[in-house]
């Protein structure tokens, strides 16, 4: 019986998938919309993306846009390549589930 | 492995397919250019009909409306990621933004201005533009659209002066006006749906 996969524990964290799931569709995005999108709180939203950035999934970029700062975060190469295998070994998880 | 965990699996799957859509979907409003566009294109023909002076009407509202669209557009932009099909559609309306100053420019400082010549170019490049970002949208509306504003290119090579100059503010009124509001209201219904529809994800 082949071994079953284990999923990559940064991942797994709900807010910190939603938060990769949805910079894998996007180029960049604002720490605000990440916000609206998840729901989250700030502190939250900040300890988490910074999981994600210290992993190295998630890249961020401080700036100004018309005076007013502005934090931007994308996905890296990183971040796509362990959200495919983490999607894969859902997938290989579930399909054992159902096989069993 | 147990149901429960099945369960919890199962809801990690769907909640990456939602999130990814959710960052997919094109949150932005581009209604509001198609009906600002169309005023400056109405106040630039009106301009040019009362005032003597009327060489300054053209460049002087286009020029103006390209300031105002990139303000409101730098603003909103701020509220949204940037995505391939935003950038893409910006790049297709600032190319043909470009390219017809461009030659209406060209032409008109030549002194060979011709309102057929002049609502052929117009109609030929509204038609192309709206004719790519209708594909990349997948919007049979915008396409129509596109198809009126190729026709009264075309069309307007055969009139009188007069009957293309009516028929170029007709197809102002239906491709910029009255698309324009269409979308506003479409991108409100949207908006709505979408809010009520807001989950909540937390670690």
């Amino acid at each position: 019986m082949p071994e079953l996969p284990e999923l990559n524990p940064v991942i797994h964290g709900k807010l910190r998938l939603a938060l990769l799931s949805l910079l894998s569709g996007v180029e960049e995005a604002e720490f605000t919309w990440l916000r609206f999108k998840t729901g989250s709180t700030d502190g939250n939203l900040g300890a988490q993306l910074l999981k994600l950035e210290e992993a190295g999934y998630v890249g961020v970029e401080k700036k100004f846009v018309q005076r007013k700062p502005q934090t931007m975060y994308r996905m890296t190469d990183a971040g796509r390549e362990a959200l495919t295998a983490y999607v894969q070994a859902l997938k290989q998880l579930l399909g054992a589930a159902i096989g069993a | 492995m147990s149901n429960v965990e099945e369960q919890e699996l199962k809801d990690r799957l769907s909640l990456i397919e939602s999130m990814i859509a959710e960052g997919r979907r094109t949150t932005e409003s581009w209604g509001w250019t198609f009906v600002l566009w169309g005023v400056a294109y109405y106040i630039a023909i009106a301009w040019s009909a009362f005032d003597p002076h009327h060489y300054t009407a053209w460049p002087v509202t286009m020029i103006a409306a390209g300031v105002l669209s990139s303000v409101i557009a730098s603003r909103t932009a701020a509220r949204h990621p940037e995505t391939t099909i935003g950038r893409a559609m910006m790049a297709i309306w600032m190319g043909m933004g470009i390219s017809m100053f461009i030659v209406m420019m060209a032409i008109g400082i030549s002194g060979r201005f011709e309102l057929h010549v002049g609502v052929a170019i117009v109609g030929a490049m509204l038609g192309a533009a709206n004719a790519t970002s209708s594909i990349i949208l997948r919007w049979k509306m915008q396409f129509a659209c596109a198809l009126l504003w190729w026709t009264t290119g075309a069309v307007s090579c055969f009139l009188s002066e007069t009957q293309a100059g009516i028929v170029f503010l007709v197809a102002i009124l239906f491709c910029q006006i009255v698309f324009g509001i269409y979308c506003m209201f479409a991108e409100s219904r949207k908006r709505k749906g979408r809010s009520a529809g807001q989950g909540a994800t937390h670690a």
